[in-house]
């Protein structure tokens, strides 16, 4: 439920680059973060549709990017991806893994307006 | 027309965990950022480490709760200073909260400070409050699978505490796979197996205590 923290924080960052860019209407929101980064993107959604109203960014279209989850494996001696995060790795099955990526936070990437 | 960003949506967040930061390095306070499931155990740590500590440190404590006083009450009872913050309904301490609870504290007063964040172990690990470690706390009831469920929480703490360890041949808790699986998230976490109940492993979490608010001591 901290999503609707960030959401508060996300129409901050977008209102301000909004007055920057003198845009009076924003249609897209492209957003990043990492799989395991303690983000539910349906929370996020419907916090940022309730949040959003009334606001510049009402009714834009929200893209998030969620990057994979990285480990590197010990056995395997290289990093690999996955979609989720098992503290194992996905193509050996072994447990000496380390987790080096996936907890990225939330990031504004960019933004259409009209 | 195009308006690229690229900037971290907690930066304002962030900004204002730098000032903090400021604050206590200014004033030479050691800060940590206590987080862990409600029940864990953390106003018991907190009682336990006031009265190991105090007569070399002088301590005080922010609570955080999403509503009621009653944990600052108990910290009030041993006569430290202790400012209590209420969420009303988040989730989560954030450094703005933090800020205006340490204008109630006079910070030249203090050598050690202790943030008790609200029980949950998602979200208080994405916000960053100035601290200068982030120290999780698991206990044995919760279950071993924590580590793998939470990843986030244990890949930004230094230290982790797994307490009521005298409940170990009560539940059935895995601990080299507890141990294991946090390592997996972060390998350079500390960790030290505690019970506040009957003190054992508090030594350690004491000793780590001191070397740390030394450190940062000119």
């Amino acid at each position: 439920m901290h999503e609707q923290s960030l959401v508060q924080a996300l129409l901050d960052l977008i209102e301000e680059y909004a007055g920057r860019y003198g845009a009076k209407k924003i249609c897209r929101v492209r957003l990043s973060c990492g799989r395991v980064s303690g983000i539910e993107p349906a929370c996020l959604r419907f916090a940022f549709a309730v949040q959003s109203q009334g606001t510049v960014a009402d009714g834009a279209h929200l893209e998030l990017d969620l990057l994979p989850v990285r480990i590197y494996c010990f056995a395997c001696e290289q990093e690999i991806q996955d979609e989720a995060y098992h503290a194992v790795c996905p193509r050996c099955r072994g447990s000496a893994v380390v987790l080096v990526g996936g907890t990225e936070e939330l990031k504004l990437i960019d933004m259409d307006a009209e | 027309m195009k308006i690229p960003v690229v900037k971290n949506v907690l930066d304002a967040n962030n900004r204002i965990a730098a000032e903090n930061q400021a604050l206590f390095a200014a004033h030479q306070v050691y800060t940590i950022n206590l987080i862990s499931s409600p029940g864990a155990g953390k106003t018991t740590l907190i009682e336990k480490t006031i009265a190991a500590l105090r007569t070399d440190y002088r301590i005080g404590v922010i609570e955080g709760d999403i509503q009621d006083t009653c944990d600052a009450e108990r910290i009030a009872k041993l006569g430290v200073p202790v400012v209590q913050i209420t969420t009303g309904g988040a989730c989560h301490i954030d450094s703005s909260m933090v800020r205006e609870a340490l204008a109630t504290f006079d910070l030249a007063a203090l050598d050690f400070l202790i943030i008790e964040n609200v029980g949950n172990l998602v979200c208080p690990a994405e916000f960053s409050l100035g601290e200068h470690a982030k120290v999780a706390m698991l206990s044995v009831p919760e279950g071993d699978d924590k580590p793998a469920k939470y990843p986030l929480i244990f890949h930004v703490s230094s230290v982790l505490l797994i307490n009521k360890i005298d409940l170990m041949p009560y539940v059935s808790f895995d601990r080299e796979r507890a141990c294991s699986d946090a390592r997996k998230n972060n390998p350079q976490l500390l960790l030290f197996e505690i019970s506040c109940k009957t003190n054992a492993g508090m030594d350690g979490w004491y000793a780590w205590l001191r070397t740390q608010i030394a450190s940062i001591r000119q």
